[in-house]
């Protein structure tokens, strides 16, 4: 999320749903913040097939951005909205246990989620306060790994028999038609948007989102959606109204 | 469609899926773990079996591993326990396909 006004929108967003009683998780990535700081260290971002290349250095980087800059950055703006925010990453209470990708050889230490226990999660939430959870995780023996944000939450969501998933993203959702921005689609079903993806319409950075989605609808996620985060108060549209912020995919 | 009665039960059940992971709550578990699952039994006539298990796979079908596999079983016989009827006075259900064929029937 690039810009802090919107950022900031956001989490008001979200503090105001967690007032009213919803009970939302948080989970973040860091791409640019990521690569600013590996800049910075004279080291250039690497990317493979949309993943980051994530080598030691990588990912002694992507650990201490995430995990100490991105995540407390945004628990401090929970805080100051309102809401009382607890960061987390995936290592805290073994959140998430990771194991790595098939494509380790060329990605290195990215990871996919092994394993969920979202014991944790509960008292937060029932103490009323927000978990922010980074997605950085641990495999059995220790050794960090990068999780996409994405996959994290749609996990976490799959974990906890969450109501909805949410991705925020910085497109309008999922068009029928690429080149016609009026052709959103607002609502879809696994079947649907399966034949959207073999059909070509679903293409790019947008496949991974909707594979993330249809795995966590498959494991009892009720809806899935990929609303646009630059439209201020997406969140809100997306959960309190019929017409929504973008796409949701339903079970 | 016609369907009015259906037994489902909780279960918890594993099949062997050539070395790929089944997801479950957000972990993966491996061929040999039980996974929670959920069995559905429905008697039809077999003229409406084609129809139902379209439905079924039409409705449950998420392209996921773990989306289970539907067997088909001859019924010898149906009697309901209330009255003794067997056969297909037994398998009728008030407000299924029978109603239902019978209610289009005499809107001419």
């Amino acid at each position: 999320m690039k810009s802090a006004a919107l950022q900031s929108s956001v989490i008001n967003d979200l503090v105001l749903l967690s007032c009213v009683g919803l009970r939302p998780v948080l989970v973040h990535g860091g791409g640019p913040e990521i690569n600013s700081w590996l800049l910075r260290l004279g080291h250039e971002p690497q990317f493979h097939n949309g993943l980051r290349v994530t080598d030691a250095l990588t990912m002694e980087v992507v650990e201490m951005v995430l995990v100490g800059k991105v995540n407390k950055s945004l628990v401090s703006l929970i805080n100051s909205a309102g809401g009382t925010a607890v960061g987390l990453c995936g290592k805290d209470a073994r959140l998430l246990t990771a194991r790595p990708t098939p494509d380790a050889a060329a990605l290195g230490f990215v990871g996919e989620v092994a394993r969920v226990d979202p014991g944790i999660l509960r008292p937060i939430l029932a103490d009323g306060h927000i978990p922010v959870i980074a997605s950085v995780a641990a495999d059995e023996n220790g050794q960090s790994y990068n999780v996409n944000a994405d996959t994290a939450a749609g996990e976490i969501a799959a974990a906890m028999g969450a109501e909805k998933l949410i991705l925020l993203t910085d497109v309008a959702g999922i068009l029928e038609d690429r080149n016609d921005p009026d052709s959103l689609v607002k609502e879809i079903d696994i079947s649907g948007i399966r034949k959207m993806v073999m059909e070509k319409k679903v293409a790019g950075g947008m496949i991974p989102k909707v594979n993330c989605c249809v795995r966590s609808l498959a494991q009892g996620v009720r809806t899935a959606s990929i609303i646009d985060g630059r439209v201020p108060h997406s969140l809100l549209l997306e959960i309190l109204t019929d017409e929504g912020a973008g796409t949701m995919i339903t079970g | 469609m016609g369907i009015r009665g259906v037994t489902v039960s909780d279960v918890r059940g594993f099949g062997a899926q050539g070395g790929s992971t089944e997801r479950h709550g957000g972990s993966e578990f491996s061929e040999d773990k039980f996974i929670a699952k959920v069995k559905m039994e429905i008697v039809v006539c077999k003229d409406q079996v084609e129809a139902v298990v379209e439905k079924i796979i039409e409705e449950a079908r998420t392209g996921e591993i773990g989306d289970g596999k539907i067997f088909l079983i001859p019924v010898s016989d149906v009697i309901r326990v209330r009255t003794g009827e067997r056969g297909e006075k037994a398998e009728r259900m008030s407000g299924g396909r029978a109603d239902m064929m019978s209610l289009t029937a005499s809107i001419d």
